[in-house]
């Protein structure tokens, strides 16, 4: 079993909530992934980053990916990164760029750049937006044929992603394109290519919403998505969850 | 309506001629570009100079955008160290050589035009760096026509001109979430597209040295794909005495990329 999770964005009370829920599965649990956006402009990114990286004893080590926030930590940093500073500014305003500024220090951005822009597990794909960038946001009403695109981009099997934040399953049943071509030679006989079913997974986000967060759990060997949500309290001594909606 | 669509003349003021010639023999009505005007040829000014004159619609390809707004790509964006080599001299060459004034121009063209159901862009809707070849993957290529809105998407960058018609079945996608385990199944369809390349005027690779375009006329809804025979001589002299990589003159004479293609041409380099 994994579990994918996605956009902590700093939000160490809802990492702790999500962790909580792990802890109960935990002999079942083979790998944790956190697609991208584990920091945010929040006070507690350091602090989340530290806990993240120290590991969780009883659950394995997560697996962290790039997301939206961490190429615009890099950005910020001078450390490369994709980041659209315009994009942020009109998004989230001036003020927020100060906040992520303050939140993630030059010695946790340098770790961030370290990070891989997602993973390839079996004949899957995990990863924030797609390999398009981490900014593709993926969700259940996204065109088909740009659904077919970036699986064919992803070469995978199951694309795993976190951008829309929305936990969802669009399995793309059958697909079928015939194509002619003509050259300067003439034309070319046609030919048909059926697109074999596959998958894209929103896996939700975890602390964009103080006391909700959601998250997914995958098995490999049956090819079963757990759609996972959960509340907790988020005033002090209140941080386990409080339901667990199965 | 005849349109006459052109690419990637790349200084050869000697090919552009011979092209907008035979476009008129054609009777061609109104004349499209797709890019490329500079790089690899001894006449960038002159090729820039035609075209503004002649107000031809054209958009910015990859050569015209590094001349605007600099090389900024990586050595992953070249398939060896060779075609790095000469990529980065034929540059430096164009640089030295374009005038201001074309290169204002260059920086004024836009990534993409559009006539009625008709998209033209270099290299692809998302970049004039991408290359849409006839073995791209037929998905991936519906989905580039499907995200201009056009039923037709001409396009240049690969320098060998074909027609591409993409006839795809519905996608049935079957929708599950929190509020819907069993799932809701959705239908999406796609009219018949097309992708057109137009070739190249003046770098031709389809295995002769000839100009490459296209007529399409808009009634019949037909591509003619052309082959125009010109002095290619007098512009390989002419990339040799200028000073440019005499690898240019050998190639064009040819017809040849000298079989060097990048592994994944869809690959953009975003550094």
């Amino acid at each position: 079993m994994w579990a994918i999770l996605s956009g902590v964005e700093g939000n160490l009370t809802a990492y702790q909530a999500v962790l909580a829920d792990l802890k109960r599965l935990h002999s079942r649990l083979k790998a944790v992934y956190i697609l991208g956006d584990l920091v945010g402009p929040r006070p507690e990114s350091e602090a989340l980053v530290e806990l993240v990286r120290a590991g969780t004893a009883g659950l394995p080590q997560a697996a962290v990916c790039l997301g939206w926030w961490e190429e615009h930590c890099l950005s910020l940093h001078g450390l490369g990164g994709n980041g659209d500073p315009e994009a942020l500014i009109r998004q989230h305003g001036a003020d927020t760029v100060q906040t992520l500024w303050k939140s993630v220090p030059l010695a946790t951005a340098q770790w961030l750049r370290s990070l891989d822009l997602g993973f390839y597990e079996r004949d899957c794909m995990l990863i924030h937006g797609s390999t398009l960038g981490v900014h593709d946001c993926l969700h259940p009403e996204t065109p088909a044929f740009e659904l077919l695109d970036r699986l064919v981009r992803a070469d995978a099997h199951r694309l795993f992603c976190g951008r829309s934040g929305l936990i969802f399953e669009l399995v793309v049943e059958s697909a079928r394109v015939a194509t002619t071509i003509t050259t300067l030679d003439g034309p070319q006989p046609v030919t048909t290519l059926d697109f074999v079913p596959r998958q894209v997974v929103g896996v939700g986000n975890v602390g964009r919403l103080d006391g909700q967060a959601s998250y997914i759990l995958y098995d490999p060997s049956t090819d079963r998505v757990e759609f996972k949500s959960l509340t907790y309290g988020t005033s002090r001594g209140c941080g386990r969850p409080g339901k667990s909606d199965l | 309506m005849k349109f006459a669509v052109l690419s990637c003349i790349h200084g050869n003021l000697a090919a552009l001629e011979a092209v907008l010639a035979d476009a008129q023999a054609q009777k061609a009505d109104r004349i499209y570009c797709l890019g490329d005007l500079v790089g690899y040829g001894p006449y960038p000014n002159e090729v820039v100079e035609r075209i503004r004159t002649l107000e031809i619609q054209t958009c910015r390809g990859c050569w015209d955008d590094d001349t605007v707004e600099g090389v900024n790509a990586c050595e992953c964006s070249y398939p060896s160290v060779l075609a790095e080599q000469r990529g980065l001299a034929a540059h430096l060459w164009s640089n030295r050589e374009v005038s201001d004034q074309a290169r204002a121009f260059l920086a004024g063209l836009p990534y993409s035009l559009r006539e009625g159901n008709l998209c033209f862009v270099h290299g692809s809707p998302y970049s004039a760096h991408e290359y849409l070849l006839p073995e791209t993957d037929a998905f991936v290529a519906v989905e580039r026509v499907l995200s201009t809105g056009a039923d037709v998407l001409f396009c240049g960058h690969t320098h060998v001109p074909y027609v591409r018609t993409l006839d795809a079945t519905p996608v049935e996608i079957t929708v599950r979430g929190p509020a819907s385990a069993s799932g809701e199944v959705r239908q999406f369809s796609a009219s018949l597209k097309r992708i057109v390349n137009a070739g190249s005027v003046g770098e031709p690779r389809h295995g002769r040295p000839n100009a490459t375009y296209v007529l399409y006329d808009t009634e019949r809804v037909e591509v003619d794909l052309r082959e125009v025979e010109y002095d290619w001589r007098s512009t390989c002299a002419a990339i040799v005495e200028k000073g440019l990589p005499a690898i240019f003159a050998w190639r064009l004479a040819r017809g040849l990329e000298f079989a060097e293609r990048a592994e994944d041409p869809t690959h953009v380099c975003t550094r």
